[in-house]
């Protein structure tokens, strides 16, 4: 018992990441399909803002977010605009994270393959990359087309089916962030609360409680949070739309194993920590 | 893409990424080489964003168009520069007391609206409503309110922490305990949903159609791993004996 | 040269600082256009900042690789990674794709860039779990509430955890669901909250003193 003790306080850590890496690879190669039963009431928030949008309104969804943190964030990007292109919502695309770019390619590509009713132009569109944020979003508050006059393509926007009625905050219904970053207060600060547009989000896990104060006082309409977000986002628009679940279930089902780990690494440590004391000591 | 690309393309993440995870083993050249390619390549990366997003339309095509405001501050900009030479460094303090000075001007009503204003009404405001709300959310307002209120006391220092304000600082520190356990626990499922991610990636490029890369690096990575270890034990037994033969 | 060196310097921090903290009460457009220069003005400067951090990072490589340092030979492969992705990028106008097709700008940050950057934060990953072995000692009272706490919320992140709990201690009519909801909607706003406004009382103080040169740090040694 002594020995068992000893080992399991004094074990090399690579054990424990040698343990790590099986238990992740494990539901990978078989995954399983377990369900979150819950969903937390800043997810349900957002939800029920989106839906509650009338058909037609045009939404801002900002893809903040660079390969660092894609993970999280793109299915949680994923899950919000499937929800939009159901409730035939117009939405633009933006970006003013030096490496999203490429993900926001990727991501419109998708959206257009999940749902090859909507079109390039009429539904959904891709502003272009801007690295200065301030005067963007300040510029958005009075004239979309002086910072966007063509799409990340080229092509002029005025021209585009999608931008009709459109000329700047007033015209929006809602801008939705996405972003592991700062960037995320900055849109609660300067298009939020100083242009009353509602702004609602996705963060990565670790920055969500951070906001948790902002959605209690309706500076944020809702917040999705890491993976879980995510999952819990896409039940909802399974068990309401009837829409396949993706990524981010697939993907908590893979972290129900690690998580499990460190549950077990936390007990056992401390029970060995505390029988430990009772233990007999040899004097040397 | 051609297909031959993706293919390099998957042993170049394989090498890179395995790389990196090799450095949870112990320290070793492989690692030492990827992680001076990730400093080079993030590097490379950002220099040619604002190279070509940024200073080519924000400085360039201005100054072709004969907007020539945009000197100023790229003047600003370069003189940052003069930190490099410690003689010259006084010179980056214009473009720095501009950058402060912009910036704390920009930053003090929105903190003042967004932080402190708003957050004391969220703490308050729900009392308005305490007529129509049920036992568990007339609970919660007060938990909040009680709460907030402790950790202000906790990090209010100009008061010594004694008596009254000791107890209620205790309180705070219980309610600081519970925030950063729970903040824990979405950071263990952040960083395991990154390395999923990155897990993820390695299992698709280890099929067939990306010739079995991921487990033919890791093979070899096993193997440079053995032959250093065999390699480093002969060099310490070389070494164990020169240095008894030199103390005979 | 004092005047030179430092008057001049903290006379452009109060003017600057005090006509923007001025813009936002005036709704005129010249306080607009005023801030949307100024903005563009802070991303130039910022373009050429990046300048600072590329110089010192060539020249102490450089200067490892000149004197042959220990462990020159890897600074090699740092002046390797930038051009891979420095050349393909002048090369392709800083466009990662034309007309659909990916560029070898496109392909340096998709297999080089993306890579390194979410492995180096995915390896956190493995130092958590060491973490929880090692430092997640329960020592005292708020250690033990830190510990339930998160105990609860790794629980509650994922249906498995959901499932243990029911099992353990569906019981009590207790849902983990709820708990973690309440933990994050209530105790973590208040917490949040409490920092919060303290970190925003601090900040608007700093920015003051820094405007009206109380607080002269920023300006170095002979400030």
């Amino acid at each position: 018992m002594k020995r068992f003790l000893a080992f399991l306080t004094k074990m090399d850590r690579r054990w424990l990441f040698l343990f790590l890496t099986i238990v992740i690879l494990i539901p990978i190669i078989k995954p399983s399909n377990m369900e979150m039963k819950s969903i937390s009431s800043p997810v349900k928030k957002a939800y029920d803002f989106i839906d509650t949008l009338p058909e037609n309104s045009f939404v801002l969804l900002s893809l903040d977010f660079d390969p660092g943190t894609r993970p999280e964030l793109y299915p949680q990007a994923l899950a919000l605009c499937k929800h939009l292109m159901k409730k035939n919502l117009r939405v633009a695309l933006t970006t003013f994270n030096a490496g999203a770019p490429g993900i926001m390619t990727e991501f419109k590509d998708s959206i257009l393959q999940t749902f090859p009713e909507k079109k390039y132009g009429k539904d959904i569109v891709m502003f272009p990359y801007r690295a200065v944020f301030l005067a963007t979003v300040t510029q958005l508050a009075t004239d979309v087309y002086a910072q966007y006059p063509d799409d990340a393509d080229g092509a002029p926007l005025n021209k585009m089916p999608i931008m009709k009625g459109i000329k700047n905050y007033k015209d929006m219904a809602l801008a939705i962030e996405i972003s592991g970053t700062t960037l995320f207060t900055s849109w609660i600060y300067y298009v939020g609360d100083k242009y009353h547009l509602p702004v609602l989000g996705g963060t990565t896990a670790i920055t969500q409680l951070s906001y948790s104060p902002y959605v209690q006082t309706g500076q944020l309409k809702g917040l999705l949070g890491g993976m879980r977000g995510a999952a819990e986002y896409e039940a909802m628009l399974h068990d309401n739309y009837q829409l396949e679940t993706g990524d981010a279930t697939k993907s908590l089902n893979v972290l129900n194993w690690p998580h499990m780990l460190v549950f077990l690494i936390a007990v056992l440590s401390n029970i060995a920590i505390f029988f430990g004391k009772f233990m007999p000591h040899k004097e040397d | 893409m051609p297909h031959s690309l993706l293919v390099l393309g998957a042993w170049v993440t394989g090498f890179l990424t395995l790389g990196i995870f090799s450095f949870l083993y112990k320290d070793n050249p492989l690692f030492k080489i990827t992680e001076n390619l990730y400093v080079g390549v993030g590097m490379g990366y950002y220099v040619s964003l604002y190279f070509f997003q940024v200073w080519t339309p924000l400085v360039w095509e201005p100054l072709k168009e004969g907007n020539y405001i945009v000197i100023i501050p790229s003047i600003m900009g370069l003189l940052l520069l003069s930190q490099l030479v410690p003689k010259l460094s006084w010179l980056s303090r214009y473009t720095l007391t501009f950058t402060i000075g912009y910036s704390c001007g920009l930053a003090i009503p929105m903190t003042i609206n967004t932080d402190l204003l708003t957050q004391i009404l969220g703490t308050a405001k729900p009392f308005a409503n305490i007529a129509n709300v049920g036992g568990m959310d007339i609970f919660n307002m007060i938990f909040i309110l009680v709460a907030v209120l402790c950790v202000l006391t906790y990090f209010f220092f100009s008061v010594e922490s004694k008596g009254a304000v000791k107890k209620v600082s205790n309180v705070g520190i219980y309610v600081l305990m519970a925030y950063f356990g729970a903040a824990f626990g979405n950071t263990v499922m952040a960083r395991f949903s990154l390395l999923y991610g990155r897990f993820d990636t390695l299992t698709k490029y280890s099929h067939a159609e990306y010739l079995y890369s991921t487990p033919i690096i890791l093979t070899l990575f096993v193997i440079f791993f053995i032959v250093k270890h065999f390699m480093d034990k002969k060099k310490a037994a070389i070494a164990a004996e020169a240095e008894a033969n030199g103390e005979i | 040269m004092k005047f030179i060196k430092t008057y001049i310097p903290l006379f452009i921090v109060v003017t600057v600082g005090i006509i923007t903290l001025g813009t936002y009460f005036i709704p005129h457009r010249t306080a607009q256009t005023y801030l949307d220069g100024m903005n563009s003005w802070l991303s130039i400067i910022y373009s050429y900042a990046i300048l600072v951090g590329f110089v010192s990072l060539f020249m102490s490589h450089g200067k490892k690789i000149a004197k042959q340092a220990e462990g020159w030979g890897y600074s090699i492969f740092m002046f390797l990674g930038f051009f891979l992705v420095f050349i393909p990028a002048c090369f392709s106008q800083g466009k990662q794709s034309i007309d659909g097709v990916m560029t070898s700008y496109g392909w340096a940050y998709q297999f080089l860039f993306q890579p390194l950057s979410a492995t180096m934060f995915s390896v956190l990953a493995f130092y958590i779990i060491s973490t929880v072995y090692r430092s997640f000692r329960v020592k005292s009272a708020q250690a033990f509430v830190l510990f339930i706490c998160a105990l609860i919320l790794v629980l509650g992140n994922v249906p498995a955890g959901q499932a243990v709990w029911e099992t353990l201690l569906g019981w009590t009519g207790l849902h983990i669901a709820d708990l973690t909801d309440w933990l994050m909607s209530v105790v973590s706003v208040s917490a949040k909250r409490g920092i919060m406004i303290g970190l925003a009382v601090g900040s608007v103080v700093t920015c003051l003193k820094m405007i009206f040169t109380i607080e002269r740090s920023y300006l170095g040694r002979d400030s």
